[in-house]
């Protein structure tokens, strides 16, 4: 980075008629009133400050405020991602089965990365849809401000708001794939069984993981967008990390380097999945607690982060 | 500097009873621009805005970022109930330094205290294009503050004074620009704000819809609420504004009643041969 010149590259000459021609040399228009009689005035009509970052409670209840555009923003963008072909919204059913298939051509028939599964297919199925939906969300979160620039500079609002609107709207894209997943699941030959009611707990955790990465993700990307081209490219190594489509324990041990790939964020929301729709993994309670902290310390960690850049988003 | 000491005057000692609504002390905008080069000639006409000011502002080379000082050191006080009309030429900052005391853009340098929620309606105010025109009403209302019942009860007077019809269910990427404005004019004021901003956005209606915006700004005026408007058109500037701030290369020029300095407005292009 150079450092700012300090020639001033004037395209235009001053306005002739400029009283003073304070253009002309340059001098700062003299301020009415000087900056602590500004700010006592401000105080004493009761004022608020611009670009300034409100407290925390106040932001919290700002966000609770505005919890209905969360909701309307993320129906409205869901809709319209399947809106500009003809099949329309089918295309969120028809694109994860194409996929599914597509990968157990790949990992099932040609690599055969089978090993330690009972019901390959079913195993593969969660592992694509519960890490599609991370994928998506953490992909558009981290673009949350600087996609949505021009709302950002058009309205006030908490800026939370976006990451959190991106999330949903990717929930809500994903949500027919679950319910393919639902109906496939039983088809693969898995008995029903009443712990699939804690597929619903399982993508809350999910959501959580996935907000609070988006979080910390949208205010680096805000402040070096750049970042935004790594986020791809780190997604796709954890797609072949986590244990998508191939069991950690079988193939990577239970050393440390298992330990690490089977307890990170992504790998345990699919762990959790498993385990609530297959018979092969029953539930255990280090994979739903280390959801449950990655939820908590991810989700409010992340806000807490995001907090911290308010007020300076929407100047670059 | 006479019209200065005029505005000088007044706060200090005249217009007491009014309170502010608006202040800006020392008010200084620095922002990035990604993607631009010296050849400041591109077509990317989504932020027009941002390339007007590109092309006359001074500009610091990064690689491909740039540093731009739209706005410098600008003082005033503004109170409730005045309509205020910003004017200058292109890229002098007008519309950056609206956006900034609507609260949009962080201050770079001084500060800006401003009542309320204030409503910036800009021509480039952006509504999400991809969606319908009722979606937008409703996402508008909420980000205005406004609650979803509060929205469903001015719905049908937001979407018979914006004079769209039947488009309203249409995405908004189906819209003439002048429709677009007229949903965007319909949508801000719905809401009553405190502040009203107004960046351009009278001049893409028809005059059927130029009378009627008009009234509507006075009925804000009436409840008190402050407006700002931004305009090249010098004729709505007069018909709409008490009170003009006059922007040049970022800086506040003059600030006064609307016939003076419009009047000194108007002399600097003769002056300088326009």
């Amino acid at each position: 980075m150079s450092s700012p010149s300090t020639e001033t590259l004037s395209l235009t000459e001053p306005p002739a008629g400029a009283p003073a021609s304070d253009a002309a040399t340059g001098r700062h228009t003299p301020s009415p009133l000087s900056p602590e009689e500004c700010a006592e005035l401000a105080r004493s009509a009761g004022l608020s400050e611009l670009g300034v970052r409100p407290h925390r409670r106040h932001y919290l209840r700002e966000i609770w405020e505005f919890r209905h555009l969360v909701w309307h923003l993320s129906s409205a963008q869901a809709y319209a991602t399947n809106q500009n072909n003809h099949l329309g919204q089918l295309w969120a059913v028809i694109n994860p089965l194409l996929l599914v298939g597509s990968y157990y051509l790949i990992f099932g028939v040609l690599l055969k990365t089978r090993g330690g599964t009972e019901n390959y297919i079913a195993f593969l199925t969660v592992g694509i849809f519960v890490f599609g939906y991370s994928a998506s969300a953490i992909i558009a979160g981290a673009r949350a401000v600087t996609a949505n620039i021009g709302l950002v500079r058009a309205l006030r609002f908490p800026r939370a708001i976006l990451p959190m609107s991106v999330t949903l709207t990717q929930l809500l894209v994903t949500l027919p794939a679950f319910g393919v997943l639902l109906v496939m699941i039983p088809l693969t030959g898995e008995p029903f069984s009443w712990h699939w009611l804690l597929f619903g707990p399982a993508l809350v955790l999910q959501t959580a993981i996935n907000l609070g990465i988006a979080f910390f993700l949208a205010r680096i990307v805000n402040a070096a967008r750049d970042t935004a081209n790594l986020v791809p490219v780190v997604i796709r190594l954890a797609r072949y990390v986590s244990g998508v489509f191939f069991s950690i324990t079988h193939y990577a041990g239970h050393g440390i380097v298992s330990m690490l790939l089977l307890y990170q964020p992504l790998a345990v929301t699919m762990t959790i999945g498993r385990e609530a729709l297959m018979d092969q993994y029953p539930l255990t309670w280090s994979s739903w607690a280390a959801a449950g902290i990655w939820a908590v310390v991810l989700g409010a960690g992340g806000l807490v982060f995001f907090w911290r850049g308010e007020g300076r988003y929407g100047s670059d | 500097m006479e019209a200065t000491e005029t505005v000088r005057d007044r706060d200090r000692t005249g217009a007491r009873e009014a309170t502010p609504s608006v202040i800006c002390s020392e008010l200084d905008i620095v922002y990035t621009v990604f993607g631009a080069r010296k050849k400041a000639t591109t077509t990317e006409g989504e932020q027009p805005w941002l390339e007007r000011i590109l092309r006359q502002r001074r500009q610091v080379d990064v690689g491909n970022v740039r540093k731009v000082h739209a706005v410098k050191g600008v003082s005033f006080v503004v109170r409730h109930g005045e309509a205020v009309g910003i004017i200058g030429r292109n890229g002098s900052g007008k519309s950056t330094l609206l956006r900034a005391i609507a609260g949009l853009i962080p201050p770079s340098g001084g500060r800006a205290w401003a009542a309320g929620r204030p409503a910036l309606l800009g021509v480039n105010a952006v509504l999400l294009t991809g969606l319908t025109g009722s979606r937008n009403v409703m996402i508008g209302g909420l980000a205005l503050g406004l609650s979803p019942r509060e929205v469903r009860e001015r719905y049908d007077d937001i979407v018979e004074f914006s004079g769209i019809g039947d488009f309203v269910d249409l995405p908004m990427s189906a819209y003439s620009s002048g429709m677009g404005a007229r949903l965007r004019f319909a949508i801000s004021t719905a809401a009553a704000p405190d502040i009203l901003m107004i960046d351009e956005a009278l001049a893409t209606g028809d005059a059927e819809f130029q009378t009627r915006s008009r009234e509507r700004i006075a009925e804000i005026r009436e409840q008190a609420g402050t407006v700002f408007l931004v305009s090249h058109s010098n004729a709505a500037i007069r018909e709409s504004c008490d009170r003009v701030l006059w922007m040049d290369q970022g800086r506040l020029i003059m600030d006064g009643p609307t016939e003076d300095v419009v009047a000194a407005y108007e002399a600097s292009h003769r002056k300088g041969g326009r």
